[in-house]
């Protein structure tokens, strides 16, 4: 009975943790990458206003690619913590 | 009677809130989310009456708004396909322009979701089940495609012979196979994990606001603002979205139909 409840609480801080290190590591990934693709950006619009349009697509792009990352995480984190702590 | 359902299935606490739990029907030996497969038939039909609507419409003269918005459509498309692929890429145009509205539709479906356990018309791309089905669909054709354009003899030698020589052929193997699987596996999860975060932060937004301020008067009505606010961030993500799925569709034909090798 008492080897039960450790086993359970064990996977559920386990589940747990894992889920925020997944969140945590992915926030991190995005936020870097989206600052490198917006930093480009306002570089390109700076040295050719004109270009702004396009530079501007190309941006919205990359963003949608890291963020991409970080949602794949969040699906995971979701996974472990709603689902995969139950037995 | 579904009204009352619809509004009782709202997640109360922070426990209640699952993932990944639709109705389900049993054909035979599969299981089908019905939820799932009721928003993916509505979503084709309103892109079907879309396009119906634009042939009812459809003048050589002097053309209205929305055969104006759907040649701009088309040939924002064209262009990009031309830009990737070339003249050789005529035929991929229908299939990146009908990816790209096809989920932004779906993707839309999300805004009529209040984040409770049924909903009536969830977003269907919020299921992995049609992201993979349209994954595995688009990968199918991409590799027909390589297949056409470098011979079958030519496709096979491809995954040993680059990017290393031929003496390091396992290597070449390992690294060609793990570039091919992962093009539909990535499609799938970016495009589902976008959709689930967007509903799964409906429910927790709906479930915060119900556990802290329930017992305050009127106090639930505070999650109508924020869900708004969050339904104008999650529109965006999922035009986005779907602009990603239907270019990389573009960009993986254009490696599949380079004819040349390494």
């Amino acid at each position: 009975m008492a080897d039960a409840s450790m086993a359970d609480a064990v996977r559920i801080a386990g589940a747990m943790v894992g889920g925020g290190l997944a969140l945590g590591g992915g926030a991190v990934g995005a936020a870097i990458g989206d600052g490198l693709a917006g930093s480009q950006t306002i570089a390109g619009v700076a040295r050719q206003p004109e270009a702004q349009g396009r530079l501007t697509t190309i941006m919205f792009l990359t963003v949608g690619l890291c963020e991409a990352a970080y949602f794949i995480n969040l699906a995971f984190t979701a996974l472990f913590i709603f689902s995969l702590y139950k037995k | 009677m579904l009204g009352a359902l619809h509004l009782s299935a709202l997640p109360v606490l922070a426990s209640d809130i699952s993932v990944g739990l639709h109705p389900q029907a049993k054909l035979g030996p599969l299981t089908i989310d019905v939820d799932t497969v009721w928003a993916t038939i509505i979503a084709g039909l309103v892109v079907v009456a879309f396009g119906l609507v634009l042939r009812a419409k459809a003048t050589s003269g002097v053309p209205g708004k929305y055969q104006l918005l759907w040649e701009m459509g088309v040939e924002a498309v064209q262009k990009q396909v031309d830009d990737s692929i070339g003249p050789r890429g005529a035929k991929v145009v229908p299939l990146a322009l009908t990816i790209f509205i096809f989920i932004f539709v779906c993707n839309l479906f999300e805004v009529l979701g209040i984040g409770s356990h049924f909903e009536f018309l969830p977003a269907p791309t919020s299921d992995i089940n049609l992201p993979l089905a349209m994954a595995l669909y688009v990968f199918v054709l991409v590799e027909i495609a390589a297949i056409r354009t470098r011979g079958g003899i030519g496709y096979l030698k491809h995954f040993v012979n680059q990017p290393f020589s031929l003496w390091m052929f396992p290597f070449n193997l390992f690294m060609n196979l793990v570039d091919e699987i992962i093009k539909p596996i990535t499609l799938t999860l970016r495009l589902f994990g976008n959709l689930l975060a967007g509903g799964l932060m409906l429910s927790l937004l709906a479930a915060l606001v119900i556990w802290k301020l329930g017992p305050v008067p009127l106090g639930g009505l505070l999650a109508v603002p924020l869900t708004v606010v969050w339904k104008l961030f999650d529109m965006a993500i999922g035009a986005i979205q779907a602009f990603i799925f239907a270019l990389l569709t573009i960009l993986y034909f254009d490696t599949a139909m380079a004819a040349q090798d390494h």
